[in-house]
């Protein structure tokens, strides 16, 4: 699939040579540019080599994206996948601007990935420690799944090796690493207690390579592209917050931008699924949401070309790409409770322990009160 | 050794229910407003909160794991010889015991019979106040603190006898009910025995005066100590069983009627004899007819109050019988001082504090708020059912220089009978 | 810091563990009182010790200045019974009928109950944080409850306070991230819940304790309590 030519000519050559006209290029340049304008210019002037003048934050992106585009061979991809569903890959599938065709067509080069390679086995695997010699300390690594590391990390093998080891090589020559969706970010559904695998993020075990954490079940899949785009564009990572992920796109709640907020701040909350307020689009944090305390940007850049989110299907916000949401109460179970309803029995023991002692406390004074009561002066006047 | 009595005696006291209150109060001090002694200074030592903090570190100290803790780390004074003798100063001289403080407490708490509790134990410590000791000491060993001994009851009956042409029956056999008086009346206000002697008889009240239960004053009570306490009721209820009788009446003492009503029976076995109060008493004849008044009878005498005591109203119950009486004997001039009834001030006096010649300054000064609430209304005449209650407006109107007519609710009664 | 797992530890097994604390500990105060010794009272009844149980409680709950029986101390407590009565309405109608508040319960009880909508559970939570300011300074203020005031009722005040104050900022996004604030209302709230045995603000527990005898003591006199 990508024996195509060779990753040394540019964008813009590798376009042409596909029979893109000039007008083409810059017409499907300036579509990038919208994708970009949401990521935000952050005016690396030296990536572009242009005058900072067209660089701004206020400049059109087009110049910009033209102009690495000239100079810039495409992108090599390595894509390992660990301990995942493949989902965050099924959603790239789904991104809509850019499409995961037009990225794989244009402007990177994915030479690693074991759910969309036609190659297998052997094959596959002499490609891409191929590519990784080839382009060492040029391509992005992206990663799919946790990283499992008890026992040896035996639990995920890939042609006999484990998901650890071959993280570990593969991110030696990456020059930027990607973790899409909550399991390679955070450890996700493999985490979840007793977590039997040790799963982990990837940023737990890379701690020397930049690693931009997109986490969610799935990924959203724009978020995956734009990032891959800045760095294709600027040769940048995104900003990113004190979990890695881009200041951009998770800088504020689900929440936050709620369509559904206004109903929670009225106190009209759907208290079922199908209930009136259920029908009339009110709040679902009764049924759980976890909106206010997941930071993801589905409230505004949607699923499927914008068409709807979980909230704006009627469905609350599970938190799937916070830390550990697999963990975070049910998901049915409203935000603010606590985490562990404790037992009955529990509490009990606790109330008997306290009866014990109290009434421990209190056998002591009732003596104290009879010795007192015999010493007491002037008894004969009684 | 003073200090452990007082200790042994807070712990004795303190069960679950002073230990439940002490457990409840979230020291807002809201109290203070209530006590007439906090109101009437704004020294924040007054308020009534203040009064039980003794008892209060004393169970925190002797019965919680926190107040162990704390006396440990010095977060908190362990209770030592000082603080009784600042308490003593507190609780038997600014405080007549009143509870009205119980009135205005969120918690309800009674903070009343809790402070009753602080003086126990600083009268087993030997704290009391010199001059209300010296009191109790006189009653114990002669019977009455203002001297009315066997000799000066005999004679003192005599002559009001004689002078109101009534007749007083002492130790009569086979009489239903005994009519015990305070030494106050039968010393200060003689008028008293005639008038009331006048109404049972007009009643047709088979009654006697006991040789034996000649003082029903207890300042055993006032003090705290629960044996004098009970040697003095026993003294009462002794004369009362020899006789026979099936009822107690007794005459216008707050305390006493506490006493003997509403303490005795936790304290003591008491005989199977009802006992009541002569406000009640004049109540029940007015309403069975056995005694007819004549209506309006001090009408057109100016404004007429009534005082409510603590004791014979708030904590004894005989809040409607004497407005009952007195809108019959005074509906045109008859008024209401604010606040009344269970709200009503107290007099100042009681609980002691009148015997404790340095109490004198503080109990003028709660006296004052007694004077602004009958001047508000216009009053001309404070009517009261407490002698003790009457010997402290008295001692105030002349300390004061006072114009004001005091009269107890019997006399009245006594006076406008057909 | 990670308040993603500060969070979880506050809402996990400090919320737990704290919990344990507050039933053992009130258990542990109510059983010593409880078993201290109830002495029966002989004294023949008057009136009813019931009937004046009943009013005791009626009166408890209207303690508002209005009311005849408030207004002759209202003049010297202003501040305590305007404040007091405002916070203790503020929040107990927050922490029953805000909608956090109530998924809590249920959690815990397995039953939920309408909720009251965000601008009014706001303006109480307003109104009882200010009330809470006012009784701090008039705590300092007034000479009495100077007096009456140490390290306890200090430390009472502000563990009643922080889980308020962090409670309406959680609600309003103010300062910090929501995780963070949120974490730091949970934990305000565990710490709170630790106290509550060893402090009066367990005065909710014992309050059954004195309007009762209050109830009986006056019932009994046939007094209005």
């Amino acid at each position: 699939m990508t024996k195509g030519s060779e990753p040394q000519e540019t964008i813009y050559e590798h376009l042409r040579s596909k029979g893109v006209s000039r007008r083409d290029f810059v017409k499907y340049c300036g579509a990038l540019a919208g994708t970009m304008a949401f990521c935000g210019v952050p005016a690396p002037v030296e990536a572009s080599g242009l005058p900072a003048s067209l660089a701004g934050p206020q400049a059109d992106a087009t110049p910009l994206i033209v102009r690495a585009f000239e100079t810039k061979p495409r992108v090599p991809v390595i894509w390992l996948e660990f301990q995942d569903c493949a989902g965050c890959t099924e959603a790239l599938t789904r991104s809509q601007s850019p499409t995961l065709g037009d990225l794989v067509l244009n402007e990177i080069s994915i030479d690693y990935h074991e759910t969309l390679f036609a190659a297998a086995g052997f094959q596959a695997e002499e490609n891409r420690d191929a590519m990784m010699q080839k382009y060492h300390g040029q391509y992005v690594l992206v990663v799919e799944g946790s990283i499992p590391v008890a026992d040896g990390g035996i639990h995920c093998t890939i042609g006999g090796r484990t998901a650890l080891d071959l993280l570990e090589e593969a991110a030696e020559g990456a020059a930027a690493i990607i973790s899409t969706g909550n399991c390679s970010s955070f450890g996700g559904l493999p985490k979840a207690d007793p977590n039997p695998t040790e799963a982990k993020g990837v940023w737990e075990i890379i701690t020397d390579k930049p690693v931009v954490n997109i986490p969610g079940c799935p990924a959203i899949p724009e978020v995956t592209t734009a990032v891959l785009l800045q760095f294709i564009v600027f040769g940048t990572l995104p900003e990113l917050d004190d979990l890695n992920r881009p200041k951009t796109f998770y800088g504020q709640t689900i929440h936050d931008r709620c369509l559904r907020r206004p109903f929670y701040e009225a106190g009209k909350f759907a208290k079922s699924f199908d209930d009136e307020g259920a029908r009339k689009g009110w709040c679902l944090y009764k049924l759980g949401c976890k909106g206010p305390t997941t930071y993801n940007a589905c409230a505004t850049i949607k699923w499927d070309a914008g068409l709807s989110f979980p909230i704006q299907s009627g469905h609350p916000c599970l938190g799937c790409s916070q830390p550990n949401f697999w963990d975070g109460g049910g998901f049915y179970q409203g935000q603010s409770a606590p985490l562990n309803r404790p037992g009955a029995a529990a509490v009990g023991v606790a109330a008997a322990a306290g009866a014990v002692v109290g009434a421990g406390a209190a056998t002591a004074n009732r003596m104290k009160k009879r010795r007192a009561g015999s010493a007491e002066p002037g008894d004969e006047d009684a | 050794m003073k200090t452990t009595r007082a200790i042994d005696t807070f712990v004795e006291e303190t069960g679950g229910w002073v230990a439940s209150q002490l457990e409840a109060c979230t020291r807002c001090g809201i109290c203070a407003e209530a006590c007439h002694f906090y109101q009437a200074t704004g020294n924040p030592d007054f308020a009534p909160v203040w009064k039980v903090e003794l008892l209060k570190r004393a169970y925190e100290q002797e019965f919680t794991l926190g107040g162990k803790l704390r006396t440990m780390l010095h977060l908190q004074k362990k209770v030592d010889e000082a603080d009784l003798e600042a308490w003593s100063k507190l609780v038997y001289e600014a405080c007549t015991v009143c509870n009205k403080c119980a009135m205005v407490c969120p918690m309800g708490i009674q903070l009343g019979p809790i402070i009753h509790d602080v003086r126990a134990g600083l009268a087993e410590a030997g704290m009391v106040p010199d001059d209300l000791a010296a009191a109790v000491n006189k009653q114990i060993e002669e019977g009455s603190p203002l001297g009315v001994t066997d000799d000066v009851f005999e004679s003192r009956l005599e002559w009001i006898a004689d002078d109101w042409e009534i007749d007083l029956p002492v130790d009569k056999e086979g009489a239903d009910t005994l009519v015990i008086f305070s030494s106050i009346e039968i010393m200060k206000f003689p008028d008293n025995l005639a008038h009331i002697a006048s109404i049972l008889n007009a009643a047709g009240e088979n009654w006697t005066l006991s040789s034996k239960a000649r003082e029903v004053v207890n300042f055993g009570f006032y003090e705290g100590s629960a044996d004098h306490t009970r040697l003095l009721l026993s003294r009462v209820f002794d004369g009362a069983v020899e006789l026979g009788v099936k009822k107690i009446v007794v005459t216008e003492c707050g305390h006493a009627y506490d006493a003997l009503r509403w303490t005795a029976p936790n304290l003591m076995d008491v005989p199977d004899i009802e006992i009541t109060h002569i406000a009640a008493v004049l109540g029940e004849y007015v309403e069975s007819g056995r005694i007819t008044l004549k209506a309006g009878a001090y009408d057109g005498d100016g404004k007429i109050t009534f005082h409510d005591a603590c004791k014979i109203q708030r904590r004894g119950g005989h809040i409607e019988e004497p407005r009952k009486l007195l809108s019959i004997l005074a509906p045109e001039s008859f008024t209401e001082m604010t606040p009344n009834r269970e709200q009503a001030i107290c007099c100042g006096g009681g609980g002691g504090v009148i015997a404790i010649k340095e109490a004198d300054p503080i109990r003028y000064k709660a006296f004052e708020l007694k004077i602004a609430q009958a001047e508000a209304v216009g009053a001309e005449t404070v009517v009261m059912a407490c002698s003790n209650c009457r010997l402290q407006f008295l001692d105030g109107a002349e300390h004061f220089d006072w114009d004001m007519k005091f009269r107890g609710l019997a006399e009245m009664v006594a006076e406008a009978m057909e | 810091m990670d308040w993603n797992a500060t969070l979880e530890f506050a809402r996990g097994p400090f919320f737990t563990a704290a919990l344990f604390v507050f039933v053992g500990g009130l258990t542990y105060r109510l059983v010593r009182v409880l078993t201290l010794g109830w002495s029966r009272d002989r004294v023949p009844s008057a009136g009813s010790k019931a009937g004046g149980v009943a009013k005791s409680y009626g009166k408890g709950l209207i303690i508002w200045p209005f009311v005849p029986w408030v207004k002759q101390t209202f003049a010297g407590n202003a501040v305590t019974l305007i404040a007091g009565g405002i916070f203790h309405l503020g929040l107990f109608a927050i922490i029953i009928f805000g909608a956090p508040h109530m998924l809590a319960w249920k959690s815990m009880l397995g039953f939920g109950w309408p909720t009251l909508p965000l601008p009014i559970i706001d303006w109480l939570a307003a109104a009882a944080i200010a009330a809470m300011v006012a009784l701090a300074i008039n705590r300092v203020a007034n000479p009495l409850l100077r007096k009456l005031s140490g390290p306890a009722e200090a430390l009472n005040w502000l563990f009643v306070f922080l889980p308020m104050l962090t409670g309406y900022m959680t609600t309003h996004h103010l300062l910090f991230r929501y995780e963070v604030i949120y974490s730091l209302h949970v934990l305000a709230v565990d710490v709170m819940l630790i106290w509550i045995p060893f402090s009066r603000i367990s005065h909710f527990v014992f309050y059954f304790f004195s309007r009762t005898i209050h109830g009986a003591q006056f019932g009994k006199r046939a007094v209005t309590p």
